[in-house]
């Protein structure tokens, strides 16, 4: 079985396992020069064998609004910009993180923190496209969402689910397919608690067919030469849709199939359920999973409502690294936790925090990054990084290292130019070492 | 001071804007003279014009269109026939398909002015209101600061549709949606501000983007790396809001909680104001908040106290004045002649949904260094605009008239391709689509619960497929796409289901009771869905499908489900 995706040749290996000829030849020849002589059947035999497992992925969890660093993994007890929030230890001697994050901090030797982000949007919806995308938002190109990226790079083309989801309600700027196109927009969930809306079909399964393909058949001949564009596009929505639903890997989504121990252990709230059916669909099969949790835009009363943001997250997020670790999935899965900015470290007269890009933090685990370490400082007023600034695309260059991309991949935008996956930059090796 | 140097860049755009006026006020017989000094500082007023009517107007856009952007070469779209251009100026308009009753009437009559009757009835109709205030409403709540603003919607819908219904013109909208305040579930004019819940940058950007079309935002933090503005000038701006607030209220019951909006005329102490304040020199009693701009370099500074003033004539206003007074001077000042970007931005924002492409796109991005695609053409309609009294209706009515709007529509173009030479296709906004939805099928629309009515636009079904299918109406359109659960929506919702059977009840069950004729019913199922009738190959299709099935009821049920499943039904061209 041959399978065709996104104008691109494919060769085929296995049991309908398929390979881009030019990520495979690229493979071969980095092989071939490290190894000094292979034969081809060695590498056949080398490049295959990952690929009968499951691939890399990566589940980002995303804070919408700008999650205070102070208040998260960043804590200042010592200086007044650091307000009333505590400091705690964890289970990494010298690291401490904010005082609402305990479990988390049982954790730590997993956990890689930044706290040395810098870059300078601070305006939601620029910084939310920046960070989802690691491009700023142009009018002329479209660039697609990370996670449209990696599925588009990495996506595994047999599953019958979407490479791409998306858990939680609202997501402000975050990008989808872009210049990839429909086939890469990530599938969007409002609850993870609720099955997908929709997802059973009215009639028999047959009849379901039969009308899919009478509808083909008059949008086949349908003189609209104008929505052409879209009807293809439609036409691929439509059997990709119909695909997913009467698939079994559509259990992957429903989790009271879950034992309830584990269930109890992610906790309370659509946070928690997010992350369970997270390590559930990359179970699955799925590349690519955001689970979002907003409103850490906290103007106001930052301190009480980092407070009870802390609590949604803490015990989740804590939870599904040591489950993935569990299952021996952690070292294939990429864990991402961050928003798209910090906050002032200065508290206004409000009691909050105001948008501040200039210097914030992110956390990372498995995917091959080691835990238990701390990466870039700020100074005492946490007002500028200090040690090992990370820019965006450092950022996104690591992201690529973890998952086995490679960063430099050009991809053609609709204005007919080459863009690569993260443009710049450079990963950040400590990560890794 | 104020420093409005420009860029090269912007001083050769800023020399064509002023040409095409000049070109413009020659055309009219105007003898407006338009100093490049002038212009250097501040774009130079909208003229005074006298009023001309729809047709002139429209004739003489298509000629300046064609002037401005149409080579020999060029080729530009046919005039779209009657019938699609029924159904786009109603999805437009009112938001609704047309009949099959008055597709056919439309069709036959004969007279060379059904197109601009046709048009002067749907801009009476009170849908015509409730479309554009729904459109407003989404351009407002899709950039909310904070979901509770979301209580603002229904009021919002309710006032806007008023307004637009009872011809209420532009500049007296934008002044009530700048000095509104009041309860926010009520005063449906607190939307704009309300939906920035307070925050005064937030609510400076927002005020600008949507009311003028420029993006001083980004100058917030910053210089604008693409434009003139500066960060001085962006926290002069926001210095007219520093002093309202959005609160908690309770009704006299002291059950439920609403919001209102209000003016903060008194600092406020607040415990968590910390020890970074005590430092610092504390605020005269008596005075009420000022906007201050943070000090970039020294973040716990509190930055430099900003006087009001507005960007693009200059005007300002000391500190230490009202909420009030704040507020109605800079309504005021905005919705002058002296600031043409309001306008223009309106323009913009009609023209690109009604002809599918802005003159300037993004549709909320338009200057001053940006390009207009047809200046001359955009210039004339804002003078018009302006002299017409910001008659909202007659705007619509102008660009419905054009040629450029009753093309037919092609794909959109590419980057290089010429614009306005067709319409374009453009998905249904949500509501347009629930109104095509329950129209097509005759599913009345639930009324909202009493709980729902608080919370109307929240909840039922109209805000499902609003939740699904809703978008951003200030994005790119062409980013504008299907997800899969979409699809799965149209595909297999229970109550679309519902309305999709033959069974007593339903407009199937009704037309096949009543028609026995196979090929009767697939025109009607056409004449509802679509707006349309089938072309041959189509229908042929349909009575094979019938033939293929066997049972009649089953067979048209399932064309009914592929004509509110098909490409066309999401979108209008």
């Amino acid at each position: 079985m041959s399978i065709h995706v996104h104008r691109r040749t494919h060769v085929t290996i296995g049991r309908g396992q398929t390979l881009r000829r030019r990520d495979f030849l690229r493979g071969v020849s980095a092989s071939a020069l490290a190894a000094g002589s292979l034969s081809w059947s060695d590498v056949l035999a080398s490049e295959s064998e990952p690929l009968r497992k499951r691939g890399m992925a990566c589940i980002l969890l995303w804070m919408q609004g700008g999650p205070s660093q102070f208040e998260t993994f960043s804590p200042k007890p010592d200086h007044e910009n650091g307000g009333e929030t505590k400091a705690i230890g964890t289970s990494v001697p010298g690291i401490h993180i904010a005082d609402r994050f305990p479990k988390v901090a049982q954790v730590m030797d997993h956990v890689a923190v930044v706290r040395s982000m810098t870059s300078t949007e601070g305006n939601h919806q620029r910084a939310s496209f920046l960070l989802h995308t690691g491009y700023a938002p142009t009018a002329s190109v479209k660039h697609p969402a990370f996670g449209s990226a990696v599925s588009h790079q990495i996506g595994d083309v047999t599953s019958q689910l979407p490479s791409f989801v998306r858990i939680g309600q609202r997501f402000v700027n975050a990008g989808g397919g872009g210049f990839l196109g429909s086939d890469y927009d990530p599938f969007v969930m409002a609850k993870a608690r609720e099955l997908p809306a929709n997802a059973q079909p009215t009639t028999s399964t047959e009849r379901f067919r039969r009308r899919l393909n009478l509808l083909d058949r008059l949008e086949d001949h349908a003189s609209e030469e104008h929505l052409r564009k879209q009807i293809e596009d439609h036409h691929k929505l439509y059997a990709k849709s119909a695909r997913m639903i009467t698939s079994a890997e559509m259990r992957a989504f429903d989790l009271t199939r879950e034992p309830e121990p584990i269930r109890e252990a992610y906790g309370e709230g659509d946070f928690a359920a997010g992350c369970l059916l997270a390590r559930r669909l990359v179970e699955a099969g799925v590349t690519f999973v955001e689970v979002t949790v907003g409103n850490w835009d906290t103007h106001n009363d930052v301190f009480p409502r980092t407070r009870e943001l802390a609590g949604q997250v803490d015990q989740p997020f804590a939870q599904l690294i040591g489950d993935l670790e569990q299952r021996g999935m952690l070292d294939s899965t990429l864990v991402v936790w961050m928003g798209e900015f910090g906050r002032t470290p200065r508290i206004n007269p409000r009691a909050g925090r105001d948008h501040y890009p200039k210097a914030f933090n992110v956390a990372l685990a498995g995917g091959g990054v080691r835990g238990g370490q701390i990466i870039g400082e700020t100074n005492p007023a946490g007002t500028q990084v200090i040690d090992r600034p990370v820019k965006v695309p450092d950022l996104f260059q690591s992201f690529c290292q973890s998952l086995k991309i490679d960063a430099s991949t050009e991809n053609m935008s609709s204005i007919g130019r080459p863009i690569k996956i993260v443009d710049g930059g450079q990963a950040v090796g400590e990560l890794f070492s | 001071m104020l420093s409005t140097a420009l860029s090269t860049r912007g001083l050769s755009r800023h020399l064509a804007f002023a040409i095409g006026f000049f070109m413009i006020a020659c055309c009219a017989s105007m003898s407006a003279t338009v100093g490049a000094e002038r212009s250097r500082e501040r774009p130079a007023p909208l003229p005074r014009v006298s009023e001309k009517d729809v047709a002139e107007v429209a004739t003489e856009i298509d000629r300046l269109l064609s002037e401005e952007l149409f080579g020999d070469a060029t080729e530009v779209a046919e005039a779209t026939d009657d019938v699609n251009f029924l159904r786009r100026v109603s999805l437009d308009l009112i938001g609704e398909l047309p009949s099959p009753e008055s597709i056919t009437a439309f069709t036959l009559d004969s007279s060379p002015e059904k197109r601009s009757r046709a048009t002067h009835g749907l801009l009476e109709n009170r849908l015509f209101g409730q479309n554009w205030a729904r459109y407003w409403r989404d351009v407002i709540m899709y950039r909310r600061n904070d979901e509770r603003a979301l209580l603002a919607s229904t009021s919002l819908v309710v006032y806007l549709t008023k307004q637009f219904n009872q011809g209420a013109p532009w500049d007296k909208i934008a002044r009530e949606l700048i000095t509104a305040k009041g309860n926010i579930l009520q005063e449906g004019s607190t939307g704009l501000i309300a939906a920035q819940w307070g925050e005064v940058p937030d609510t400076a950007a927002e005020v600008s983007r949507i009311l003028m079309g420029i993006q001083i935002q980004c100058a917030q933090c910053h210089d604008h790396p693409t434009d003139r503005w500066k960060r001085e000038q962006f926290h002069s701006f926001a210095a007219f809001f520093p002093r309202i607030a959005v609160r908690p209220i309770r009704n006299t019951n002291g059950m439920r909680r609403g919001f209102e909006l209000v003016s903060r005329e008194r600092q406020r102490r607040r415990p968590g104001q910390g020890n970074a304040r005590k430092k610092k020199k504390k605020p005269k009693d008596n005075t009420g908040p000022e906007h201050y701009m943070p000090d970039l370099k020294e973040p716990t500074a509190r930055g430099t106290l900003m006087e009001p003033q507005f960007f693009v004539t200059g005007q300002t206003l000391e500190t230490d004045i009202s909420d009030e007074q704040r507020r109605e001077r800079l309504a005021r000042w905005i919705t002058s002649r002296n600031d043409p970007w309001f306008a223009k931005a309106f323009i913009n924002r009609i023209w690109a949904e009604l002809v599918g492409e802005g003159f300037y796109e993004p549709v909320d991005d338009l200057g001053p260094d940006r390009e207009c695609s047809a200046p001359g053409a955009m210039d004339l309609l804002a003078e018009q605009f302006v002299a017409h009294a910001y008659d909202v209706k007659w705007l619509y009515a102008t660009i419905v008239q054009t040629k450029a709007y009753q093309r037919d529509s092609k794909v959109r173009r590419s980057y290089e391709g010429t614009p306005f030479v067709a319409n374009c296709p453009q998905r249904l906004r949500s509501d347009q689509l629930f109104n095509a939805l329950t129209t097509a099928l005759d599913i009345p629309e639930p009324p909202a619960s009493r709980r729902g009515r608080v919370r109307r636009g929240l909840q039922g079904p109209r805000a499902e497929i609003a939740r699904i299918f809703g978008y951003d109406p200030s994005n790119p359109r062409d980013e504008v796409i299907g997800a899969i659960d979409q699809a799965l929506m149209l595909m297999n919702s229970p109550n679309l289901d519902r309305g999709m059977r033959s069974t007593k009840k339903t407009v199937l069950g009704r037309l096949l009771r009543e028609i026995d004729d196979d090929e009767s019913i697939a025109m009607e199922l056409y004449l509802r869905c679509l707006a349309r009738e089938p072309e041959d190959a189509e229908l042929e299709t349909c009575l094979d499908y019938v033939h293929e099935v066997g049972d009649r009821n089953e067979a048209f049920e399932d064309i009914l489900w592929a004509l509110v499943n098909s490409t066309e039904f999401l979108y209008r061209d």
